[in-house]
């Protein structure tokens, strides 16, 4: 009894007791924030890794092709049973990416992925990084007329629209300027006939322009039609002159050939204001760039692309003599999983087109060969097991693939992950036992000021264990009082920690989690209730460690000494 | 008490019938309750042997006030320490209540503290953190465990509330040390000491820190105690007077009995 009750006074009395909880509070919320901040790190980074790669991935190496990949589909279903959810067949190529924003062409190496729109999605995580809500339910390739991301501003079919007619404007006024500098060039012969049968439907601005140079004694030239060509029309007038007689008239207005020429349909031509090439999904970070204010410090958004505009890429085409090909394609949507990584260098066009476009297509069979097939399986499956299987099923001597689970495939960044967090609990665990040789120090000073009390209490009878454990007492109860404030500290840091890292970054004026770099809108964060056990566990095992020195020479001191003690 | 206590030491029984090793005077004959046989002690200082005590024979009688006067550095309180189990001579033995007390286990020489003798201090030495009512009722926490303990509280407090009564401290009950005055602390001291109901009162010149009135307050206590309750005090002290209201008187000079 007289062991509690000395220890809880001593507890209330000593202040200095109060630095050595304090450093054990100090020490388990770092570690359970550290803690906390790292697991939602790791699994929000795991999902991500994870998102695109399905479960396990059976590939050719390198540029190398699956041929019959139906056939290869059929055995791993066959060798997994039951377990495989669903599977789907990819072309992944390297390329470049070309397209040009304020007149600057940027060019960058690309990972090209030909994915198929019915069984992707069910394989990977991928619907649900897309920007545009319509894509996220039913995957498709075609620019959208809405649903985008608001952050991305005006992008879609209008804004496309709206960019068309505006390079049509620059175009026209290009030209405009052309001719007005052609016609009023002294140096170029001068044809009156010419001008005066031009057709002047221009605007006003273009009668404007027009204008001038006759003023001058200069020529008259035709002006541009205000909307793009009416091809219908001018394919029915062509047609009614090569169907009608030749009608007599001068030589040069005949064309005997007319009926010859094909007939040009407005719908068959490109129009950007209506038609798109082939669609493409880019990463969102080939095209966002964060820009930080240096005044405020405050980041803003700067879209290079939008679903809308245009891009060429150039990529090799299949077989054993790749040669490069290009093909324009039209942004359709971003994907946006804020892996950086993948954000950065991933693009997705159609498995088909990919495969026309890279001659992967067998002519006599209609198949085309893919660069791997992924395959997702039922929760409750084994990873490896099924890897294991599927070795067995395609041994490497006979078929070449490389098959891997996603974490094989991720293996160095998850390995390093580990290392990271093994790392950072070690030092972190060295911060509490820094604290611990604290309360080494405390218990000390405790048990010398208290070595009187010791004599007193051994002179009324109490066993040397009895004095020991006043002080193992006390070390346990500095350990649990702060490893429990410690616990309430980290975990409140934790619930609060969007708001302190934004009053951190108020007070210091930088962003502690730029999103820059992490791509994080909100730090993430798991607390995982073993972890906390274990780090409270830990924490007060030091104390109790960092005590028993102190307690053992308590235990020693003779009685008469310590009665006699000044 | 255990078969190591219980050996007997031939003939110390009676301090008349047994043959007179000290030199104490007795009186009366009356049982002996402890007994020193060539007590020798020495402390080490600084690689210097200091014989403190150089063979020291002793009686103490059952229910007497024995005085061990001396000068200081005589080896009084090193005397009364040894009795007290509070240490151990480097030769010799000492006996209690017919049991060699000397070299018994130190669980066993903790029992004796706790429950056979009272143990009073020249500087009261009582626990800071503590009030007065605590540190009167620590021997019986130390004694008991904490269910045993808190079974027996409210006897156990009333006992020590009596006590402190009887010595004039039952408006202190709450107070700290700090706010008592030296004389109200040696009176704490002494309940405490009592709290256990030992049978031998060990005091270490109680009086030799207070004013007249408060040490004459004191030895009235202990005298009473004697007289009333055939208490057996053994009080060091180095004042003459004291000592003359003694019923016995052990008298060191230079470590041995003068």
């Amino acid at each position: 009894m007289y062991k509690l009750l000395l220890s809880w006074r001593y507890l209330r009395t000593r202040f200095i007791a109060l630095a050595s909880i304090v450093s054990v509070t100090l020490g388990v919320a770092t570690l359970i924030v550290v803690n906390s901040v790292m697991a939602g790190f790791i699994s929000e980074m795991k999902n991500r890794l994870h998102g695109i790669l399905s479960d396990i991935e059976m590939a050719a190496p390198g540029l190398g092709e699956i041929e019959w990949p139906d056939a290869h589909v059929e055995q791993v279903e066959a060798a997994l049973g039951d377990e495989v959810l669903a599977t789907t067949k990819i072309v992944r190529v390297p390329a470049l990416l070309n397209f040009q924003f304020n007149g600057r062409q940027f060019t960058q190496q690309i990972m090209l992925w030909g994915i198929d729109e019915e069984t992707f999605g069910k394989v990977s995580d991928f619907l649900p990084y897309l920007t545009n809500r319509n894509k996220q339910t039913a995957l498709s390739f075609q620019l959208e007329e809405a649903g985008y991301d608001a952050k991305l501003g005006e992008c879609g079919w209008s804004y496309r629209r709206e960019k068309a007619e505006i390079l049509r404007q620059i175009e026209a006024l290009t030209r405009q300027r052309e001719l007005t500098r052609a016609a009023t060039d002294p140096f170029r012969p001068n044809s009156a006939a010419e001008t005066t049968s031009g057709q002047n439907t221009a605007s006003p601005s273009a009668a404007t322009a027009q204008a001038e140079p006759q003023a001058t004694g200069g020529v008259a030239f035709p002006a541009l039609p205000t909307e793009i060509p009416d091809v219908e029309a001018v394919n029915t007038e062509r047609a009614a002159t090569a169907d009608v007689s030749p009608a007599p008239g001068p030589i040069s207005a005949f064309d005997p050939h007319a009926h010859l020429r094909p007939q040009v349909r407005a719908e068959d031509l490109f129009n950007p204001a209506r038609d798109q090439y082939t669609g493409i999904i880019l990463g969102l970070a080939i095209s966002n760039r964060k820009l930080v204010d240096e005044d405020s410090g405050a980041t803003s958004d700067v879209f290079l692309l939008r679903p809308g505009d245009d891009v060429q890429i150039a990529l090799p085409t299949g077989g054993s003599r790749p040669m490069p090909i290009a093909e324009n394609c039209t942004v359709v949507d971003f994907y946006s999983s804020n892996m950086h990584e993948y954000d950065s260098s991933f693009a997705f066009m159609p498995l088909k087109k990919l495969q026309q476009l890279r001659g992967m297509i067998d002519p006599l069979t209609g198949e085309g060969n893919v660069s791997a097939i992924q395959i997702r399986l039922k929760p409750e499956a084994d990873l490896v097991a099924a890897k294991q299987k599927l070795e067995q099923r395609f041994p490497s001597a006979l078929s070449p693939f490389m098959i891997q689970t996603w974490q094989d495939i991720q293996r160095p960044i998850l390995s390093a992950v580990d290392l990271e967090v093994t790392i950072l609990n070690i030092l972190l665990f060295l911060i509490i036992a820094v604290a611990g040789f604290g309360i080494l120090a405390t218990f000390y000073m405790i048990v010398v000021e208290k070595t009187k009390d010791i004599g007193i209490l051994k002179s009324l009878g109490a066993p040397s264990a009895g004095v020991m454990s006043i002080f193992l007492g006390y070390g346990i109860s500095l350990g649990a009082v702060g490893a429990g404030a410690g616990i309430l500290l980290g975990l409140a840091f934790v619930w609060k920690i969007n708001e302190i890292a934004d009053v951190i970054q108020w007070i210091t004026g930088r962003e502690v989690f730029d999103p820059a770099v992490y791509f994080f809108s909100e730090i993430p964060t798991i607390v995982d209730p073993l972890t906390v056990v274990w780090v409270a566990a830990g924490s007060i095992g030091i104390a109790v460690l960092a005590s028993v020195l102190p307690a053992l020479r308590a235990a020693r001191m003779h009685p008469v000494e310590a009665l006699r003690y000044e | 008490m255990s078969e190591t206590m219980r050996r007997k030491s031939p003939g110390f029984q009676d301090s008349a019938a047994g043959e007179r090793t000290g030199r104490v005077p007795l009186r009366v004959a009356r049982p002996i309750a402890m007994r020193g046989v060539g007590i020798e002690k020495s402390y080490r200082k600084r690689n210097v042997e200091v014989p403190v005590l150089k063979g020291v024979d002793l009686e103490i009688a059952l229910g007497e006030f024995t005085a061990i006067v001396g000068q200081s550095g005589s080896g009084k309180s090193t005397l009364l320490h040894l009795l007290g189990t509070l240490d151990a001579p480097d030769a010799g033995e000492i006996w209690y209540d017919q049991q060699r007390i000397d070299d018994l286990p130190a669980r066993q020489r903790d029992h004796l503290r706790n429950r056979e003798f009272g143990l009073i201090f020249q500087f009261y030495h009582l626990l800071p953190e503590l009030t007065v009512l605590e540190n009167v009722l620590v021997s019986q926490m130390v004694q008991h465990g904490v269910w045993a303990y808190l079974r027996r509280r409210k006897e156990n407090v009333a006992r020590a509330s009596e006590l402190l009564e009887r010595v004039g401290l039952s408006h202190r009950l709450k107070h700290r040390p700090n706010q008592l005055s030296g004389g109200e602390m040696q009176r704490t001291a002494i309940a405490r000491a009592l709290m256990s109901r030992p049978r031998v009162l060990l005091a270490d010149e109680p009086t030799g820190n207070l004013d007249r009135e408060n040490g004459t307050r004191v030895l009235e206590t202990l005298l009473d105690l004697c007289r009333e309750e055939q208490l057996t005090v053994v009080m060091v002290t180095h004042d003459e007077q004291i000592a003359k209201s003694a019923d016995a008187v052990v008298r060191l000079v230079d470590g041995r009995i003068a």
